[in-house]
């Protein structure tokens, strides 16, 4: 006991905990499909292939970051593309105020994420699951709103910020960092998932008051959950503005909502992982149809949805697991 | 020594309704059976007691300390958890997760003990959806010693069992009683709880009739008229 590396016996059970589930079949996988891409990406050199797993990379922190907290809880936020331009906004404000470094541009948009999803979640997540849901579908509304109102009152030419800096020199280093970036949020939640603090946000969805008769009190979990994966939502915010060089009112819109869930769905409600996976499928399958469909892909998309949360509510992953039972 | 748990003059009415009047009792150890018929206000003044609803008079002491104004989960921390009547466990979560979840709220408990002592151990990894009846009432046991409890409420614990799931839940409820764990449990059939009862509290719509030896209990010309004469036979 004595010589052991680690100071304290319960830090050393988490380590070997964390080992273990980052040991998992599946987790390993994703994070080779991820690695698979990015390569795939370099070696053919195609702008448009490459882009296009930018555009899948975003989506997948943000189905992700959705899936975290909103997927394990079942307490619905519509309020992503509302965190997402705000992570654009701060970028441009930050650019146009001198900071031209990107890790804390990214960093800084993090943490604006960090701060307004703690914000917003301290006084909502109080309430049922419904009015949650309510009020946080009339962000995006407002951040809208917020935003021409800001440039109406500062008398600004033009409604965002244009000429921002790009995220790396090339779009294959884009794709390469947005990658590891992802890859570190994905195992972040995993882990998370897979701890007791997965293990209280699934009794929420479950049962919240069991919990609350059994002594414990959801509502810090709830408030930390939102808070952690509306930073990750601000970041890919960030990044998406860096990735277009501009921050514009669109970053405030439906297709920021509608795709995160319709991947997060598809991959397994709760599930992590399976949201990383479906991102790729859909997002490709997305700007593969709109070369061809052009603005119809999003009419498709959106009866996907629908389709998917009657026929199929509990994902691919969700499918699997069945068929493994 | 002050009892474990006093309720003192405990009222409580829902719209013009008086569900209970002037409730009172105490435990200083051991087990309480908590009878009466069909809405005579058990499991409300189990909610109370949990801190699920709050009374409109009255007090109810935990060690000697007011709980009757602390959200449940502050009063399960000091030592007392309810199970429901109707059981309600998380349906996604296996046998061993409910244990896992609720097995730090109030330190360490041992997971093996409490899957041994009701008995589901064989269906330690099944989840919640896919369990028999009888396997959801030892579950809904399972998860409230997972919180470690000084005093366990029990509603029903065997209610809707046939004789032979109920006898393996008694037979649980008093290994728990040996090992000196203190317990109220609400229950129709009082003849099967018996042996492990030393104390009967009988309500009758809302007021405590009787309060004493489960001896006393059946002699007593009160609980006679209300309770075992007046139509409602212990049922099962
Ligand atoms: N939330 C509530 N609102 C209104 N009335 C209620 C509520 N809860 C209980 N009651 C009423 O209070 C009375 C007592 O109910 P309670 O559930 O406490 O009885 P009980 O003794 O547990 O009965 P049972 O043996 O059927 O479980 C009943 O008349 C019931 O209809
Ligand atoms: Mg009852």
């Amino acid at each position: 006991m004595a010589s052991d590396p680690l100071p304290s016996p319960s830090l050393r059970r988490l380590v070997r905990a964390a080992g273990h589930t980052l040991r998992s079949r599946l987790y390993l996988a994703t994070l080779a499909v991820m690695a698979a891409f990015a390569l795939l990406a370099d070696l053919l050199g195609s702008p448009y292939f490459t882009l296009s797993l930018i555009l899948a990379s975003l989506y997948i922190a943000l189905a992700v970051a959705w899936d975290f907290s909103s997927g394990l809880t079942g307490y619905i936020n519509f309020g992503l593309p509302f965190f997402f331009g705000l992570g654009a906004f701060s970028t441009g404000y930050l650019v146009y105020h001198g900071l031209h470094s990107i890790p804390a541009l990214l960093a800084l948009d993090f943490g604006v994420g960090l701060v307004g999803g703690g914000l917003f979640a301290l006084p909502t997540l109080r309430l049922r699951g419904p009015f949650f849901t309510f009020l946080s579908l009339l962000l995006p509304l407002i951040g809208t709103d917020i935003v021409l109102a800001f440039w109406t009152t500062f008398g600004l030419p033009t409604i965002g910020y244009y000429g921002l800096p790009f995220l790396a020199p090339t779009l294959e280093d884009s794709l390469l960092l947005l990658s590891g970036a992802n890859a570190l949020f994905l195992t972040g939640f995993y882990l998370l998932r897979e701890s007791r603090f997965g293990l209280v946000l699934r009794g929420i969805r479950d049962d919240e008051e069991v919990l609350e008769s059994q002594g414990i009190s959801s509502f810090p979990y709830k408030v930390a959950a939102f808070t952690l994966s509306n930073g990750v939502v601000g970041f890919a915010g960030g990044a998406y503005a860096l990735t277009t060089t501009f921050a514009g009112v669109d970053a405030f819109g439906f297709l920021f909502l509608l795709f995160p869930i319709l991947i997060a769905i598809l991959g397994g409600t709760g599930e992590i992982l399976g949201a990383a996976l479906a991102g790729y499928a859909v997002i490709l399958l997305s700007q593969y149809l709109y070369l061809t469909m052009g603005s119809l892909t999003l009419l498709l998309f959106a009866g996907a949805a629908i389709l998917l949360v009657l026929f199929l509510p509990r994902g691919l992953l969700g499918l699997l697991r069945k068929e493994a039972a | 020594m002050s009892a474990l748990l006093e309720v003192e003059g405990v009222s409580k009415s829902f719209g013009g309704n008086h569900v209970l009047s002037d409730v009172s009792f105490s435990l200083a150890d051991g087990t309480l059976a908590l009878v009466g018929p069909n809405g005579a206000g058990k499991t409300t003044l189990l909610n109370i007691v949990a801190g699920q609803l709050s009374p409109d008079r009255g007090a109810v002491r935990f060690r000697g300390a007011r709980i009757d104004r602390l959200p449940p989960a502050r009063i399960v921390h000091r030592g007392l958890v309810k199970t429901y009547q109707v059981v309600r466990p998380l349906r996604s979560f296996t046998v061993a997760q409910h244990i896992e979840l609720f097995s730090r709220v109030r330190g360490s408990v041992d997971a093996e003990r409490i899957l041994a002592l009701t008995g589901l151990g064989p269906v330690r990894d099944r989840r919640a959806g896919e369990l028999s009846f009888g396997d959801l009432k030892r579950l809904e046991l399972a998860k409230a010693l997972a919180v470690n409890p000084e005093l366990l409420l029990l509603d029903e614990p065997i209610g809707g069992l046939s004789r032979d799931e109920a006898r393996r839940i008694l037979g649980s409820l008093e290994e728990l009683k040996r090992d000196g764990m203190r317990m109220i449990v609400v229950e129709h059939r009082l003849l099967e709880t018996l042996s492990f009862v030393d104390q009967v509290v009988a309500l009758d719509q809302g007021r405590t009739i009787f309060s004493g030896s489960p001896a006393r209990f059946f002699a007593d010309p009160a609980v006679r008229a209300a309770y075992l004469g007046g139509g409602h036979a212990p049922r099962g």
